[in-house]
């Protein structure tokens, strides 16, 4: 059985998120000790530092979403399942830095497929109850663990039907963000293929830095943050940062 | 108190209890294990449970995480895992905590 980890990667004209992905892979190396598959562009691949062995997928990102009014290149997560060449996959955001082992643990277990539904604010302000800005609750794409099989085949079946009338599912479930959000797409599929009722879950909210903290050091044991003229850091624990800056750290 | 000190006095209170609830929710992250391929987490709960079954029956049924009923067949070694990663987890905490000990002085 195989297994690994898969990252999508594409600079946008703002961002240089193959730096992002440099420190992503490293750590990863370092504390999951998978195989690494990333899904990126022959453009962005050209400007990524040599990192050891890594195997790579080219495909064109789908163009057109945004974030801020910045392009945001996140319309592709749908074809994790083909993308991926391991039995078991992480799919992970390349902003999700992995200081510890804490994910490696959920490759020997048997669920077909796991996601995370709550994400917890580092700066202590809870700003990550989404209940508010839709009907559904939320999950966190950030990270995913799949294996392949008929049954994870038609959640991603699902995921591709969610993704084609996004806009249609916006409305119905009254979702705020008018963008493309995976967390969503993943939400409403998951929903609509368990019957409307619930599913496998990671039992851990993602620690997340929230996009006006200002980055002042990473290492590869931990983060440490500007909040308001408050310096704080957290080791070996895993974080989810949401300030693309973090690509000029 | 001048009204700098107590600014000072806040924000160092502030800063301790922002690290300490993220030093908590580490400890909590921690304590999840993957025994028999199923998530469970090493709290007071699961612990009290698991030895008191224990006590009485060789094998039993748990639920982990996802409420999926799981087949115990060695109590013993079940135990001392989850003994084990809740002390591992608490003993970090715990380093931390003696950090914001001192903060103050």
């Amino acid at each position: 059985m195989t297994r690994g980890v898969l990252l999508f990667c594409f600079d946008t004209e703002h961002t240089k998120y193959h730096k992002i992905l440099e420190r992503c892979v490293r750590l990863i190396k370092m504390n999951l000790c998978v195989e690494i598959t990333v899904v990126t562009n022959f453009d962005t691949y050209k400007k990524m530092s040599p990192m050891g062995f890594i195997n790579y997928k080219f495909i064109e990102p789908e163009l057109g979403n945004k974030l801020n009014g910045k392009a945001w290149n996140n319309a592709d997560r749908h074809m994790a399942y083909e993308l991926s060449p391991y039995d078991t996959t992480l799919v992970l955001d390349i902003d999700y830095f992995c200081f510890s082992d804490h994910l490696a643990k959920f490759f020997d277990t048997e669920y077909d497929f796991l996601v995370p539904d709550h994400a917890y604010d580092l700066t202590g302000r809870d700003s990550f109850d989404h209940r508010r800005w839709s009907m559904i609750p939320m999950v966190w794409a950030t990270v995913l663990l799949f294996k392949k099989n008929e049954k994870v085949r038609k959640i991603f079946d699902t995921v591709k039907y969610v993704k084609q009338y996004y806009s249609y599912f916006t409305e119905m479930y009254r979702i705020y963000a008018k963008n493309l959000r995976n967390d969503y797409v993943f939400a409403i599929a998951l929903q609509q293929i368990n019957g409307f009722m619930g599913y496998e879950k990671f039992p851990f909210s993602l620690s997340t830095l929230p996009p006006d903290c200002e980055i002042v050091e990473i290492t590869d044991d931990g983060i440490a943050w500007k909040y308001k003229d408050q310096i704080s850091y957290v080791e070996n624990h895993d974080v989810h940062v949401l300030n693309k800056e973090i690509a000029n750290v | 108190m001048d009204i700098g000190s107590l600014k000072k006095q806040s924000d160092l209170s502030y800063d301790i209890a922002i690290a300490k609830r993220n030093a908590l929710e580490k400890a909590h992250s921690r304590q999840i294990i993957v025994y028999n391929e199923h998530i469970f987490r090493a709290d007071p709960q699961t612990i009290c449970v698991v030895r008191t079954l224990k006590e009485t029956q060789e094998t039993f049924i748990v639920l982990d995480t996802n409420n999926n009923p799981v087949l115990i067949t060695d109590p013993g070694d079940f135990l001392s895992k989850l003994i084990e990663r809740n002390q591992e987890s608490l003993n970090s905490y715990h380093q931390m905590y003696k950090t914001f000990e001192n903060k103050g002085d």
